[in-house]
């Protein structure tokens, strides 16, 4: 975790009310991974007081810069789309846990809701690079809010599901898993949380619906696999980026928890944002 | 007993203004008062203190040029809590924002702070609020964490050695549904080394009373603060709530009671509504407003509380600059805590120290004491409505 200041490089509206910013911030990208996140001070003094968390849409380390996506929701994301290039902000980051691949994963199957896409996003780069096969299956509400493809490497299959129907699949992107869910070693997903808890129930059942081996059978069988480890995430058929208001984002202030199996509060800063599904409380928990 | 040898060491350096404290006696002469009437005098007699003259030789020669940024190598910025509790300087972080000390380790020269007050701690562990349990609002933030920790014994086992390895002293936040609790809450702090003060958050239910706040009632509060003084000899502060009529004679009962030097304000309680317009937004619909939207409430509350007690008052509402800390001091705060403006600025703190160090420069002071109470009326003030005698 590092405090550093980037410099803003590009900034437009890729989709109606949704922003792509660059920025060049070499101290933060380094040894940054996908589904870790930046948390962004505003530099405004019209009541802004908490930072805004950011997760890494794409990570160039040889350039030392990275991209951020979102949506204007609020003062605080309209704030940042006001910002030019050359203006300067305070980020904080790397944070949170990564995505963890297996080493035998060979095809990677992303599931993406809206702005989750930029949970993702920066996961497809990552497994291009280690020589993987990447279905990215994406869900929006109408045409207008689907990611562009051409922001998407050449090698992804682009597959898309809209509510309206406007383009793609008619329904929800869950829909799609059936068609894809034998072909992918792990998948990996950000969203509303209504997909996340269908996509986890699909996961638990898929081994017995597809009578599938469960990775890590041989090695490590029998071993007891500690919660919340790399290693657990590692394993598991769905990992999922989750999103809670945050305070402070380094697990000070217990506002960003998510309940686990056992009934324990996780902070989506500090032990997320990326959890194996099976470890969370998916029924609500309190 | 380590943390305590230790905090008690560093009080051997000068303090003028407040040093007329005797740190184990509970009631007496008042820390802050004479400060504030005598304050002339006062830095004339630190400026003829041995310890000092070189010192305010030097400034004297040169003094409107601001030191930067070094350490406070000749301004004395400690302050005396109580009981032996003296900080290396008056800038804590409040409880909740900096979770333990080490969670912005990496980025914070914690070691430089004056104190740090940890997560609120309870007597078993608590899981908390439903989410979601913060949203920012104008000007400040509504938290309603639930008081979500592993519980006492847990704290102990897991930070007290890393505090106990550390320079600067850490208040544990001790919260409670009962007086039982709270007792034993300390009881079990009580000698642990690395452990250097208790606050008490007084501003939960109390479930032997219907659920009714301690920090509302002057005898619930003076209560647990006497249940808690008998049980413990560490240096005892006291969180007193802003959610009430008249915050005076709570604070007169809690000093009354054996508090070593009261904490004003914890958060003001508020709602927020869901975007949906469907529900609050909150999970558990009532959050604690805290950040810059609530200083001015602070700033009276400590006004008011510092003119009616002998204790130190330890301030703390919407601290982002250092403008706010010197307010504070002037309505009579002996110490400031920043909570919120950590989020956005982690360095604040100790960027505090450096620039009130340099602030006392600028203003040819060795020691922050001048700055004290300097807004507080100058003399004896009339018996307010509610009868609150004033003591010189």
């Amino acid at each position: 975790m590092r405090l550093a200041g980037a410099e803003l490089l590009d900034s437009r509206e890729i989709l109606p009310d949704q922003w792509l910013q660059t920025y060049h911030a070499p101290e933060l990208v380094a040894g940054a991974r996908a589904g870790q996140f930046v948390h962004v001070r505003t530099g405004d003094y019209s009541g802004l007081v908490l930072r805004r968390p950011f997760s890494f849409n794409t990570i160039d380390t040889l350039a030392g810069t990275l991209t951020i996506h979102f949506r204007t929701v609020g003062r605080g994301t309209e704030w940042f789309t006001r910002l030019r290039p050359g203006d300067r902000v305070d980020m904080l980051g790397p944070l949170g846990r990564p995505f963890e691949v297996d080493p035998r994963t060979q095809h990677v199957l992303l599931v993406a809701g809206g702005l989750g896409i930029a949970g993702v996003r920066s996961l497809a780069d990552e497994a291009i690079r280690d020589g993987r096969q990447v279905t990215l299956l994406f869900g929006g509400a109408s045409a207008r809010d689907v990611y562009p493809s051409s922001l998407l490497p050449d090698e992804v299959e682009y597959v898309v599901a809209t509510d309206d129907g406007s383009v793609g699949h008619h329904g929800f992107v869950t829909e799609l898993i059936p068609a894809y869910e034998a072909w992918a070693d792990q998948a990996f997903a950000c969203g509303p949380l209504g997909m996340l808890r269908v996509l986890s129930s699909l996961a638990a059942s898929r081994g017995r619906r597809l009578g599938v081996a469960k990775l890590g059978r041989k090695r490590g069988a029998g071993r007891p696999v500690p919660a919340g480890s790399p290693l657990a995430r590692r394993k598991a058929f769905l990992q999922v980026s989750m999103e809670q208001n945050m305070g402070c984002a380094v697990g000070a202030c217990l506002g960003c928890v998510v309940l686990s199996t056992a009934g324990a509060p996780q902070r989506v800063c500090r032990e997320g944002p990326v959890f194996a599904s099976e470890e969370l409380d998916w029924e609500g928990g309190w | 007993m380590k943390a305590k040898r230790r905090v008690v060491t560093s009080a051997t350096g000068e303090r003028p203004g407040l040093a007329k404290r005797r740190p184990t006696v509970r009631r007496i002469k008042p820390a802050i008062a004479p400060v504030v009437r005598r304050a002339p005098d006062i830095r004339g007699a630190v400026s003829s203190n041995s310890a000092a003259s070189a010192t305010s030789t030097r400034i004297s020669a040169a003094p409107q040029k601001p030191v930067a940024t070094a350490p406070d190598v000749d301004v004395d910025l400690s302050v005396d809590l109580g009981r032996g509790l003296v900080l290396a300087n008056p800038i804590l972080v409040a409880s909740g924002t900096f979770g333990y000390g080490t969670e912005y380790a990496d980025v914070v020269e914690v070691q430089r702070l004056g104190a740090i007050c940890c997560k609120g701690t309870t007597l078993r562990p608590r899981i908390g609020n439903p989410t979601p349990r913060v949203t920012e609002t104008p000007g400040g933030m509504l938290n309603s964490i639930g008081l979500q920790n592993p519980g006492v014994d847990a704290v102990i086992a897991k930070y007290a050695e890393t505090w106990a390895g550390w320079q600067v002293p850490v208040i544990v936040n001790v919260a409670g549904e009962s007086v039982a609790d709270y007792v034993e809450v300390v009881r079990r702090l009580e000698g642990v080394p690395g452990i250097a003060g208790i606050e008490l958050n007084i501003s939960c239910p109390n479930v032997g009373k219907g659920g009714l706040q301690f920090a509302i009632d002057a005898d619930a509060a003076a209560g647990v603060t006497a249940a808690v003084r008998r049980a413990t000899d560490l240096p005892l502060l006291v969180k007193l709530s802003p959610n009430v009529a008249d915050v005076r004679p709570i604070a007169r009962a809690i000093a009354d009671a054996g508090a070593d030097a009261l904490t004003a304000i914890n958060t003001l309680s508020g709602i927020a509504v869901s975007p949906s317009r469907l529900r609050p937004l909150l999970g558990n619909t009532y959050g604690g407003l805290s950040g810059p939207a609530i200083k001015p409430v602070a700033l009276r509350i400590v006004y008011e509380v510092s003119q009616v007690v002998d204790i130190p008052v330890v301030a703390i509402g919407g601290v982002t600059e250092l403008a706010d800390v010197l307010d504070y001091l002037a309505v009579g705060a002996a110490a400031v805590q920043v909570g919120t403006a950590i989020f956005a600025d982690p360095t604040l703190p100790v960027r505090l120290v450096d620039e009130l160090a340099a602030e006392c420069r600028r203003r040819g002071l060795t020691s922050f004491a001048p700055l004290i109470g300097t807004a507080l009326p100058k003399r004896a003030a009339a018996p307010s409505s509610k009868g609150v005698e004033y003591r010189p």
